[in-house]
């Protein structure tokens, strides 16, 4: 299960979007997730979804992987939307029955509220499958690098999430594997109460922390041995520049805000 | 200047311990040399490794890294740089997500030119034969292919001395022979200095120089030839002779003429053959 979810991967590829700097994409993350709350109505939205497909389209990975990273969170998406569907009480009644009432405000509501989360995951995700943990990383790092007088903060802040990202695979695995230990030791953890089943995890989280530790240790001597010492004074192999993709991207961004802007406007009561 | 690493009466003892991990040490290790150093669990062959790039510092006595001394506070990153470590466990040596850019890790920290460090990644990645992995996650990668590519990170920073702390004890016997086979590449075509901790006697074979630990101290220090010879004080130590060697000592007790000590199978298999053929003949 812990295996499925695939925010966070990255694919590594050639295409455009992957070729982006990665502080302007950073950027037009930032912005294309505003934008999307910024959606009014569904002319908007269906502007956001439209040039989020030309993205996907243009990133080249595959429409299965993004569907992927949206199942686990498809029971949250139903979730919102159903609420939506029963609270609000604007629009025609379409259902009614007893104290349910089901208008046609509400349907068109949750269906807007689905898009607009799905859309969410979807931009998010394609930022970390078409950029390497180190590059987001980097670029979070030179975008605040005007904040100079706690720049060594930014790295070491930085840095951290490098790590962090890279042991998440190997701590799945490594509680895959105290899992299957404890239980051929017996340990149950499918049956039984919720208590019981919280406590039946104490067994598998002790040894994951100890060994968490360790490999802390580990890790830093090993980053000593290789002359790690901050961030002062340290190059990196990757260069960032900007060019003329970065500036396609922005203005194809532009655009969508116009869009999006002008349609608020334009259509005012349409939801 | 002909000794890399150069320990003068060294003493070394753990903070919580009441007994010397390292025992007035005295050890010389000259430059290009392959040397391996042998001992059971707790002989302090470890922490002789920790001792060479100023990771730990001796209570007792001097080390000195191509002249410098590891107790210099100024030279501790040109020290580290000159001689380079890899550990046992490949996973807690890897920093980034990428093999390319974990390889990368060493040269920026040490504020190399961008274009340089992407010279030296290709280099290091094509001598211990992962640069088509470059791309690569370290996570979906085997033992013996992190455990390459943490010897290409240190090989990136240029070193001159690699240390290996039991490089290979996690690994399958495939993974061993990869590394083993990468790393007599560099000391033969880079002339890199090898310093092999390990405890899998068949490994110390293909070294210039066997040195065997035992509580703290140096008890044996020679050629592969002389030091798997005897047998009798390896065994006090707490060590086997290969195989091979063993195999021929019982062969020369049942009255057998043999020239000289066995190391490796393909010597042990003509010597067999040979016998048979004066048996025949």
């Amino acid at each position: 299960m812990i295996k499925d979810i695939t925010i966070g991967q990255f694919f590594p590829g050639k295409s455009m979007v992957h070729r982006l700097d990665p502080r302007v994409k950073l950027i037009l993350t930032m912005t294309f997730i505003i934008t999307i709350f910024l959606c009014k109505n569904f002319f908007a939205l269906g502007i956001m979804l439209f040039s989020l497909i030309l993205i996907i389209i243009s990133s080249k990975i595959s429409i299965k992987l993004i569907l992927r990273g949206i199942k686990p969170l498809l029971f949250i998406i139903v979730f919102t939307a159903f609420l939506n569907i029963f609270f609000m009480s604007t629009g025609e009644v379409l259902l009614e029955y007893k104290f349910i009432v089901v208008t046609t405000g509400g349907v068109f509501t949750a269906i807007f509220m689905a898009i607009r989360i799905i859309s969410l995951i979807i931009a998010s995700s394609l930022l970390t499958y078409t950029t390497s943990p180190t590059m987001i990383t980097d670029g979070i790092e030179r975008l605040l690098s005007p904040l100079k007088f706690m720049k060594n903060g930014v790295h070491t802040v930085a840095m951290m999430m490098t790590i962090a990202l890279r042991f998440i695979p190997t701590l799945i695995e490594e509680f895959d594997k105290i899992t299957n230990a404890q239980k051929a030791r017996g340990a149950n953890l499918e049956t039984g109460s919720l208590v019981q089943r919280a406590k039946a995890l104490i067994p598998i989280f002790v040894p994951l922390f100890i060994t968490s530790f360790r490999r802390a240790y580990e890790l830093a001597f090993a980053m000593e041995c290789r002359c790690y010492q901050g961030g002062e004074g340290r190059t990196r192999m990757k260069q960032m520049k900007t060019g003329l993709i970065d500036i396609y991207g922005l203005a194809f961004m532009a655009v969508i805000l116009g869009a999006v802007i002008f349609l608020n406007y334009s259509y005012t009561h349409v939801i | 200047m002909d000794s890399i690493i150069k320990f003068e009466n060294v003493n070394f003892r753990y903070e919580d311990s009441k007994d010397l991990a390292v025992n007035n040490v005295s050890l010389e290790i000259k430059r290009g040399d392959f040397v391996a150093v042998l001992g059971h669990n707790g002989s302090g062959k470890s922490t002789l490794a920790k001792l060479t790039n100023s990771i730990l510092l001796p209570q007792d006595g001097q080390i000195l890294v191509n002249g410098m001394d590891t107790a210099d506070e100024s030279r501790i990153y040109d020290i580290r740089q000159t001689v380079g470590m890899v550990f046992q466990n490949p996973d807690n040596q890897i920093v980034a997500t990428v093999v390319e850019e974990d390889v990368a890790f060493g040269p920026e920290n040490l504020g190399v030119d961008p274009r340089e460090i992407r010279e030296r990644v290709d280099a290091a990645l094509k001598a211990v034969e992962m640069y088509e992995y470059r791309q690569h996650e370290p996570h979906k990668l085997s033992g013996g292919q992190k455990q390459r590519v943490a010897i290409a990170g240190v090989i990136a920073m240029q070193p001159e001395c690699i240390v290996l702390d039991e490089a290979t004890a996690m690994l399958d016997p495939r993974g061993r022979k990869d590394i083993l086979k990468t790393i007599r590449m560099l000391n033969e075509q880079l002339g890199i200095t090898v310093v092999f901790i390990t405890h899998f006697m068949d490994e110390a074979v293909c070294a210039n120089r066997v040195i065997v630990m035992d509580n703290a101290e140096i008890i044996m220090d020679g050629t592969p030839q002389e030091v798997f010879s005897k047998t009798g004080d390896l065994r006090v130590a707490g060590l086997d002779v290969p195989q091979v060697t063993e195999l021929s000592q019982w062969i020369e007790k049942e009255g057998f003429g043999i020239s000289k000590n066995i190391l490796s199978t393909d010597e042990c298999v003509d010597m067999i053959l040979s016998i048979l053929e004066v048996q025949k003949g």
